[in-house]
């Protein structure tokens, strides 16, 4: 191996574990314990629901499982668990380019439900949208 | 410069379609792709002509899948990729392009946060998504260390053939 590929793989190693410092100190993490949070449905009729929940779980599609009343569906994708159905309405984007949108505290979700973290006082909107 | 051929257009059109073929097949795989290996070796071998290409993909990738974020992400992204390669093209080692390519997929997350610092409207948001995406980032710059690494030398003999013959 060449003096310069070795150079440029060490560099190549600094950059990836700069990388993984970064994701330990800034990715968001949830809280352990009981949490207070909001999930907020907008279905395809514009029609609001809102959901109080009291949940133990760590990311959000535990809490949507304990949110009564509040039924979903979907499947494992590429990226984690895809929602495809809330409360019987489905958004199919092969079919009309339709999906459910997530928010957190007015931010688009950047994790996937399985992976996206819950913290007390969370507001969480689940929105019908097109593309 | 030199006027464009019928067989500059045809060539343009078989490289684009062999992008997005494997594109496409490989939909499924998150993250692991072979446009920036096919582009790095395009860029290689094809000189000039791959300047159509990028172009050509983006344009044909926005009219497939719609024109979200991602695709003015791809306006600046690919065409880097392939600068880089016009900088490092005399090279003939499959370590250095599997390094460029690697380094390549490793910052293809922190590249489209730029473009997400107009579309989320904060660079602190935009920061939180590319260090949310850094787990699919290290998947990217891996599988385009390893494909590139594995694939090189048997395209460098296929490219090669398809050369004697005129191309």
């Amino acid at each position: 191996m060449k003096k310069k590929h070795i150079i440029a793989l060490l560099l190549a190693v600094v950059l990836v574990a700069g990388m993984v410092l970064a994701y330990s100190a800034f990715s968001e993490k949830p809280t352990e314990g009981t949490k207070k949070i909001t999930i907020e449905v907008v279905d395809n009729e514009q029609n609001s629901t809102v959901y109080e929940v009291k949940t133990d779980a760590e990311y959000l599609i535990g809490a949507m499982e304990d949110a009564e009343g509040l039924t979903f569906d979907g499947s494992e994708g590429q990226y984690g668990f895809t929602v495809s159905e809330i409360n019987g309405v489905v958004a199919d984007f092969t079919v009309d380019s339709s999906y459910w949108a997530f928010y957190v505290n007015d931010e688009y979700c950047n994790y996937g439900v399985s992976e996206q973290p819950v913290n007390d006082g969370d507001a969480f909107r689940i929105v019908y949208s097109t593309y | 410069m030199k006027k464009i051929s019928v067989f500059d257009v045809a060539l343009t059109g078989m490289m684009v379609a062999v992008i997005e073929v494997c594109k496409v097949a490989m939909m499924e795989l998150a993250n692991i792709e072979l446009t920036s290996f096919w582009l790095l070796i395009f860029s290689k071998h094809f000189g000039k002509k791959v300047y159509f290409v990028v172009p050509v993909f983006i344009l044909i990738e926005g009219a497939i899948f719609g024109l979200g974020d991602w695709w003015f992400m791809y306006l600046y992204a690919w065409p880097l990729l392939v600068l880089v390669a016009k900088l490092f093209r005399k090279s003939d080692e499959p370590l250095t392009w599997a390094i460029i390519s690697g380094i390549f997929g490793l910052s293809f997350g922190f590249l489209c946060a730029f473009t997400k610092i107009f579309f989320m409207g904060s660079a602190a948001a935009a920061f939180s998504w590319w260090i949310a995406g850094i787990p699919w980032d290290l998947v990217h710059g891996a599988a385009n260390f390893i494909l590139m690494l594995v694939m090189y030398k048997p395209m460098e003999k296929a490219v090669a053939q398809i050369k004697k013959k005129g191309f």
